[in-house]
């Protein structure tokens, strides 16, 4: 086996796959922190949107029932962070760690009594997203990278380019980040600073639902307990790694998706513990943060005396 | 941090009852009778010698991981991840207690002890290293080695310890590394004395020495509060009193674990859960981060918890609702500004004054 | 009332739990004129202008505006109503530059809705000419001077239509001659038809710039005058509400043997950059030692180098002839050196423990407050109230946590740990800011008993009165150098105000 057989067309395809709901929950992730929220929380909110999803999809047969039920599933976690968090004064890191074990805990509870189920629950009548074949492209070279994937793969890359243009051109944008470095300056121009903070986090619970949908509807249609496996915090490193900008997040979970994506071949190819593919986004989530660390480091450098 | 005070009491009481009332018509929503779930409840958690026993079984690696949280978050760190070294705690004790063939009872508990607080503060010490030296936020290197840790013991169990050709297991440890069991048909073992004497301790650490106060010199609340301006310039090293505290955090981790191994498991295998790790972050909050709190706090949540398996198992309700339920408690208690607003009402107020009088 | 009064604040009563910092005040601005508000730190000044631009609700009262009766309930709302405030903290958003702040909020929008920047810039730099200022377009505030920073915040409420420009305490971080360009730039915006209220505690300005006062002294007002019709020392003595202001009663200074001596010292600040550059200081026994200067200009990097708190880069620090530079902050404390740091909350306290655990950081390892490691919480208890006593803590009980108190009692705790130990050599930096007249007072006096008990003492302070009142012997300090050594008695404000600016001579 040759490393460069490694590389091929269906790599890209995983690498997509396994990018885009790190992505999307990152770009939740990079919206809050850029407007000064620290919002641990996403992964309770992937977790809730994922089980609503599996569940709306199972109940309706549909999945828009499932789409609509984990975006509101979504929404309605994020609006509990706010409400703890921006109304009633408690610690962020604390609100968004107990609604992460709350939302563990929670979608195992309703499983396991809903479904009678451990574990994981899967049944013919959940409707899972198809993928998207793109009429146009059938036949060209683009094909196989554009076409046929589902949901979100699009929404990943439409999502990246309108936060952009939010961040850097529009007045919301521009108060984000205002009220992320400087809230008194952005309190003095005019802008509510917790109107803002309950905006991105509401927000946040869209993109974190999407992202959770993802997980259950796409690809696989099932709920596991737990099945978000730390993508909400990985989302937060890959914001923190990309400045907290939408293309900067977009690339850092690019660098996930990649290892992600290298691991599964590798499986196929090495005979590899598979407990080990599974730790290969954990151990890359903690060189990233040493790289962060080291680009803090590296920040700082002393004018030498002579110089002045 | 602030001691308790009568509006704390007050709120995590208000906090109880509205909790129960949801908790009751979760139960009802799926379709479950939660008077009988409440019955269940308190028989699992305090009726009978065996259920206490179980009950303060479960209450043990709980105080230890109360503690263990509290002691990061008084000297200014979040340390998220107890569980993880909880895990690597257990894998490395049983490893000790099945591998020192030659030692007598007393030493070779020490020895197994040792090793999983070892291990366990090992665990942190490049999360604390990263934040002190690289500012690298230890929230989240901690939430990230816990998935690490998981996946690691899993993978030692099976693969490099594994001594059960069927399932994927280590040796079970030697007699002589036991924690022994007091009651027949319970868990409930010495490592309870142990997780006491550890929170007490930790408690005149903190509060009557000067080890304590520099630990604490740095932090003290609730927030990250690291890296402390206050401690440097009282020529306190805040760096180390930082790293200590999440050595100290992890080690007490490890030790939650290795009296798990050690006292009721007997061996290490790939499905042993633990979640205490994370519970332990939740009742440190609810005793206040004090760990006379954390232990009191500790023993309610250990036989509630232990209720809950009851109630999963005579009922079709999921044992998980307790989880919930504590965690939307949490979502009440750390409600600061509604305990603040307590204080606009006179008698609140006074009763406030008359609890907090002090000998100083 | 006159008839083209603009401003017109009626009765204002505004109560915080426990405390009063308004109480019926009147206040009232006529249109195009610069009215002073003038009174000590604490006097209510900032209540009432938070008041008026939207920031807090008074209790009790009502506001006028243009003669029309108003309520301000949001930031918002004072801007539409033509009012813009530059605060004493500015307000500036880093990473952005001049005209990203000045137009936050109110960016242009093109066609698409989206923002307009070409247009912001074109609008910014019309703005600013028509009032004679410079603005650099693409300069982000974090690399722009602290002048530069001011008029961009004038600017902005220029941008956003103001009429009526609240300046709080404006020259708080300029250099005279920075100030002397901020009085031209306000005079052209009274040409130009607005109108300005000038906080400040600097009387000399006031009579300098304004046309008319209004003085507060504990929540109240004490009077209105015209310029014309009013003297330094009458305002003064609304002011404080005595004659006398700022005279520290001590006799000549009796130095004895060096106790500390720097030799071309050299530090880094936190970005890498150099903030001291060769400074040489000598402090005796029995004497204070003052350095004067704008902040930051090296004062607080110096300070730090002094105390350990940063590493030096190059140079000597002997103390008692033994080199302590780059010695940890620990070696430097135990050989009884003691410092009040200018950053009270962070770094002098930790607010969130209580005030015996914050007066004990600086004792807690000796007996008997602790022996092998363990505390004494007896001696602790009668240590501690011992302080409290001797350095008048206002507190219930010595339990409180210290966040509770107020900032001049927080200072008090801050003194009284640092002068509880007998120390050799004290530093204090900014040792009364933020803190009331009465116990300003208070804090001179007990670092001249300090000196007079046979301590050196090095102050460091903004505040030129306080260096001038309190030292023996001054160094300004510019940029990182100390450009001039001077006697305070010998030498006036004015050529005081040269040095502080670099001109030496």
């Amino acid at each position: 086996m040759e490393w460069i057989e490694i590389f091929d067309i269906s790599i890209f395809r995983s690498l997509l796959r396994s990018t885009a709901p790190i992505a999307i929950v990152g770009m939740a992730a990079a919206l809050c922190s850029a407007a000064g929220v620290l919002n641990i929380g996403l992964e309770g909110k992937m977790l809730n949107a994922a089980f609503a999803g599996v569940y709306a999809s199972y109940t309706f047969e549909s999945v828009w029932a499932g789409f609509t039920a984990g975006i509101i599933a979504g929404l309605l976690t994020a609006a509990l962070f706010g409400l703890l968090s921006f109304t009633l004064g408690a610690d962020e890191v604390l609100a968004g760690l107990a609604i992460n074990i709350f939302s563990l805990a929670g979608t195992t509870y309703l499983m396991r009594t809903i479904f009678g189920q451990a574990g994981f629950f899967s049944d013919p009548r959940i409707v899972g997203f198809e993928p998207i074949s793109i009429s146009f492209l059938e036949g060209t070279f683009l094909q196989p990278f554009l076409s046929d994937f589902t949901y979100s793969i699009y929404l990943m890359f439409f999502i990246a380019i309108s936060l952009h243009i939010m961040y850097y051109r529009t007045r919301l944008g521009t108060a984000i980040r205002a009220t992320g470095e400087n809230p008194e300056a952005a309190e003095d121009a005019g802008i509510n600073t917790v109107r803002i903070k309950w905006l991105v986090t509401v927000f946040s619970g869209f993109l974190a639902g999407i992202s959770g949908l993802f997980l259950s509807l796409e690809n696989l249609t099932m709920f596991t307990e737990g099945m978000s496996a730390g993508k909400g915090y990985i989302g937060l490193v890959a914001s923190s790694f990309g400045n907290n900008t939408p293309f900067g997040t977009f690339g850092a979970s690019l660098f996930f998706g990649l290892g992600d994506a290298i691991g599964i071949r590798l499986q196929g190819v090495y005979e590899l513990d598979s407990r080990l593919i599974l730790m290969i986004p954990y151990a890359l989530t903690v060189v990233v943060l040493i790289l962060i660390g080291i680009r803090q480091r590296l920040r700082i450098r002393p004018v030498p005396i002579s110089e002045s | 941090m602030e001691k308790f005070s009568f509006k704390d009491v007050l709120v995590t009481f208000a906090g109880l009852f509205i909790t129960s009332f949801i908790a009751w018509v979760l139960i009802s929503a799926t379709g479950n009778n939660p008077s009988e779930v409440a019955m269940y409840l308190y028989e699992g958690g305090f009726k009978g010698t065996r259920n206490i026993a179980n009950s303060l079984y479960q209450a043990t690696p709980l105080i230890l991981t109360a503690v263990a949280t509290l002691i990061s978050f008084r000297v200014g760190m979040f340390n998220i991840g107890i569980n993880g070294s909880m895990y690597v705690g257990a894998l490395y004790a049983g490893w000790a207690g099945y591998k020192f063939t030659t030692l007598g009872h007393f030493t070779h508990v020490t020895v197994c002890i040792l090793i999983g607080m070892a291990v366990g503060a090992a665990w942190m010490l490049l999360p604390a290293l990263l934040r002190v030296y690289a500012g690298v936020s230890e929230i989240i290197s901690t939430i990230i080695l816990n998935f690490v840790a998981v996946l690691f013991v899993s993978y030692m169990a099976n693969g490099p310890f594994r001594a059960d050709p069927i399932a994927p297991s280590t040796a079970r440890i030697l007699e002589t590394a036991e924690l022994k069991q007091i009651f027949p048909n319970s868990q409930f073992n010495t490592g309870f004395f142990i997780a006491v004497f550890v929170a007490i301790l930790a408690h005149f650490i903190l509060n009557k020495t000067t080890f304590g106060y520099e630990l604490r010199s740095g932090g003290d609340g609730l927030v990250g509060m690291y890296p402390s301006r206050f401690s440097s310039y009282l020529g306190i090293p805040s760096d180390r009193s930082a790293i200590i505290g999440m050595l100290i955090s992890g080690a007490l981790g490890g030790l939650a674990g290795a009296i798990e191994v050690l006292g009721a498991v007997r061996y290490f295998f790939q499905e042993l859960e633990f979640n205490q790790g994370f519970d332990g972050i939740l009742i440190g909050i609810l005793g206040k981060l004090e760990p006379i709190g954390s232990i009191i706090a500790s023993l309610f949540y250990g036989a509630i918890k232990n209720g809950g398996f009851y109630v999963d198992y005579k009922t079709d309700v999921s044992r998980e609702i307790i989880i919930v339920l504590i965690s939307v408690l949490i979502f009440f208690v750390s409600a600061q500004k509604m305990v603040k607003g307590l204080e606009k009402y006179p008698f609140i107020k006074k009763m406030d004054n008359f609890f907090s009088r002090k000998k100083m | 009332m006159s008839k083209d009064s603009i401003i017109h604040l009626k009765n204002i009563t505004k109560e915080y739990p426990g405390v009063v910092a308004n109480k019926n005040v009147d206040f009232q601005v006529n249109k195009g004129e610069i009215h002073a508000l003038v009174g000590e730190n604490g006097a209510g000044k900032s209540t009432l202008m938070k008041i008026l631009y939207g920031i807090e609700q008074p209790t009790q009262g009502e506001i006028f505006i243009n003669g029309e009766k108003q309520i301000i309930s949001k930031v918002e709302s004072a801007i539409n109503l033509g009012i813009g405030m530059v605060h004493q903290e500015f307000t500036l958003v880093p990473s952005f530059t001049a005209p990203e702040n000045i137009g936050l909020g109110q960016e242009p929008k093109n066609n698409q809705g989206l923002i307009d920047w070409k247009g912001l810039n074109k609008l910014v730099v019309d703005i600013a000419e028509k009032y004679g200022f410079k603005v650099d377009p693409g300069l982000k505030m974090i690399d722009a001077s602290v002048g530069v920073q001011q008029r961009t915040e004038i600017l902005k409420t220029l941008y956003r239509n103001a009429n009526i420009l609240i300046l709080d305490e404006p020259t708080a971080v300029l250099t005279p001659q920075e100030t002397d360009e901020l009085f031209t730039v306000i005079r052209t915006l009274v040409d130009e038809g607005k109108t300005v209220i000038f906080i400040t505690h600097k009387l000399r300005e006031v009579m300098e710039i304004a046309d008319r006062v209004t003085v507060m002294r504990a929540g109240e007002v004490q009077g209105v005058s015209e310029i014309k019709n009013t003297s330094i020392s009458e305002l003064a003595s609304q002011m404080v509400g005595r004659e006398v202001f700022l005279q520290v009663k001590k006799d000549e200074a009796k130095p004895g043997e060096e106790i500390l001596n720097v030799e071309d010292l050299w530090v880094h600040d936190a970005r890498g950059l150099l903030a001291v550059k060769g400074i040489n200081l000598s402090i005796n026994k029995g004497e204070i030692v003052g350095v004067a200067g704008v902040e930051g200009n090296g004062q607080s990097e110096f300070v730090e180098a002094l105390t350990g708190l940063r590493k030096t880069s190059q140079g000597s620090i002997k103390y008692l002839g033994e080199d302590i530079a780059s010695s940890s902050p620990k070696n430097i404390r135990r050989k009884k050196i003691a410092h009040i740091p200018e950053d009270r909350t962070n770094t002098g306290l930790n607010t969130q423990l209580s005030i015996w655990e914050n007066l004990i950081g600086n004792s807690y390892f000796r007996r008997p407050l602790s022996t092998r490691g363990i505390f004494n919480l007896k001696k602790i208890a009668e240590h501690s109230n011992k302080l409290k006593e001797d350095f008048d803590i206002r507190a219930p009980n010595i339990s409180l946590k210290v966040k509770s108190l107020s900032g001049g009692n927080q200072q008090k705790v801050v003194v009284a740990r640092e002068l509880s130990e007998d120390p050799v050599l004290t530093i204090a930096s900014q040792p009364t800011r933020g803190v009331d007249i009465g116990n300003i007072e208070a804090i001179h006096e007990q670092l001249v008993q300090m000196r007079d008990e046979g301590g050196a003492v090095l102050l460091v302070s903004a505040e030129l009165d306080e260096v001038m009142a309190v030292a023996d012997r001054v160094a300004v300090m510019y940029e990182g150098q100390i450009v001039k050594w001077v006697n305070p008695k010998e030498v006036d404000q004015a050529q005081m105000g040269l040095y502080m600016a670099g001109i030496k001579e």
